[in-house]
């Protein structure tokens, strides 16, 4: 007994440098348990309040390319405005429109526009923080997208920050669509270049070209439909029936400031009735 | 007592230094100097082994907790700080080990820069193969943390060549 204690007590840096790698190697491995513990993420009050503080300095800083960006969505709205003037004018003469394109549609959307007050762009499994949170009404699981198109899904929040998954995250896993085609399949992202990521689970029997966008689905009820993700760039044939695409990323992640947070108001009533489907 | 508020200064000043200006650097894309290890590297062959590992954790765990990549630093700086005590051994003076701090002077350029290459690869190896945690992708990781290292290397010795220029 006495030289096992000996023997532990000679060695016992040894083992405190075991037990430190395990346990590091455990957080690792248990990656997304130890973010949801608030005090080790950066929703945390002292780490977001500091990414808070310098944000405010950079983003003064980039202010003349923000501008730039609320020029273009501005463009950007004036032609949406005049498409749906246009539209309200067809409306007047002809009665039937309103009931082919569901004019209540859009109020199942509330958009809450948030700053970015960090992020990263250089590992595999980046994230943003976002400067509102569950006292702004903000939950897990809401989607978030810019004026370039999809950003990501809200993974975490504490009161006054959230903390969100992007699409350059390799655990993100975000359902989109070819423009026009109603199959759905997975964008994920493999870690390498920040500006591509993979499209998968497109089967082969869908005619799919260079140049085609690839949008957001409204399957899950996240996002809404039709938000650009990016534009394909090359494809290729598995020997499984599905396409492996490589898609154009939208959203410049190297330069985000400002995102649009989504809710989708009646998500729980849409969940419980599928339930009940299911159950039945 | 003087010494500990010295050296916990340099801890929270490097943290700082680390999370809010060097992890935004990015040059090319990806390449950012890890200069907090450099905190490691000097600490005083007179502080206790176990201590020194605790620090090199809750280092690593506090720049994790900014960087979103919990355990990936915390692994890496620990297995840093449990090396350090041995290759200073190596590295550094035969005489008066027990109370040597590290650096230019006290080891000779030569030695403190060889100490500090090996230090830092090891480092950076550990931390970007615990990240990626597959060894897919072998040569873009391999890649990664080269680059990296030869940055903080350099970070390192131009902080080392200013603090003798006076």
């Amino acid at each position: 007994m006495r030289s096992l204690i000996r023997f532990l007590l000679k060695y016992k840096t040894l083992f405190f440098f075991l037990f430190l790698e395990i346990l590091s190697l455990v957080m690792i491995v248990n990656y997304n348990q130890f973010q949801r513990v608030h005090f080790l993420s950066s929703s945390n009050i002292v780490v977001g309040s500091l990414y808070n503080l310098t944000s405010k300095v950079s983003n003064y800083l980039s202010l003349s390319s923000v501008n730039q960006a609320l020029v273009e969505e501005n463009a950007e709205l004036k032609f949406q405005n005049e498409k749906l003037n246009f539209q309200l004018d067809r409306m007047r003469y002809d009665t039937s429109y309103v009931k082919r394109n569901d004019f209540a549609e859009d109020k199942h959307f509330i958009f809450r526009t948030a700053r970015v007050v960090h992020s990263f762009t250089n590992m595999k499994n980046n994230y943003l923080t976002i400067d509102k949170g569950e006292c702004d009404g903000i939950q897990k699981g809401m989607g978030v997208i810019n004026e370039k198109g999809v950003v990501g899904i809200v993974c975490d929040v504490s009161c006054h920050f959230s903390v969100v998954i992007p699409i350059l995250n390799s655990r993100a896993r975000i359902n989109a669509k070819i423009a026009g085609k109603s199959n759905v399949g997975t964008v994920l992202w493999t870690g390498h270049d920040v500006r591509y990521a993979k499209l998968k689970e497109v089967p082969q029997y869908i005619p799919v070209e260079l140049g085609d966008t690839v949008k957001s689905s409204a399957n899950t009820a996240v996002f809404p439909e039709d938000v650009m993700i990016g534009t394909i760039t090359e494809i290729e044939r598995l020997n499984n029936d599905f396409y492996l695409i490589d898609v154009k990323l939208s959203v410049d992640f190297s330069n985000i400031k400002y995102v649009d947070v989504i809710e989708f108001r009646h998500k729980d009533e849409l969940e419980q009735l599928e339930r009940k489907e299911d159950s039945k | 007592m003087n010494g500990a508020l010295k050296y916990g200064l340099l801890f929270i000043g490097l943290l700082l230094l680390q999370v809010l200006i060097l992890n935004n650097i990015l040059f090319l894309g990806f390449i950012n100097p890890y200069l907090y290890i450099y905190f490691i590297l000097i600490l005083p062959s007179s502080v206790n082994k176990d201590i020194t590992l605790l620090l090199g954790f809750c280092l690593g765990l506090m720049v994790d907790i900014f960087c979103g990549s919990i355990g990936c630093h915390a692994f890496a700086t620990t297995l840093l700080a449990y090396l350090k005590p041995h290759f200073q051994k190596v590295f550094g003076p035969r005489e008066d080990y027990e109370t040597v701090t590290p650096s230019f002077r006290t080891f000779g350029m030569k030695e403190f820069l060889q100490y500090t290459i090996i230090l830092v690869f090891i480092h950076q190896l550990a931390y970007f193969f615990a990240e990626a945690f597959t060894f897919t992708g072998f040569f873009q990781t391999l890649l990664k943390a080269i680059c990296c290292a030869i940055f903080t290397i350099l970070f390192i010795y131009i902080i080392e060549k200013l603090k003798y220029k006076r």
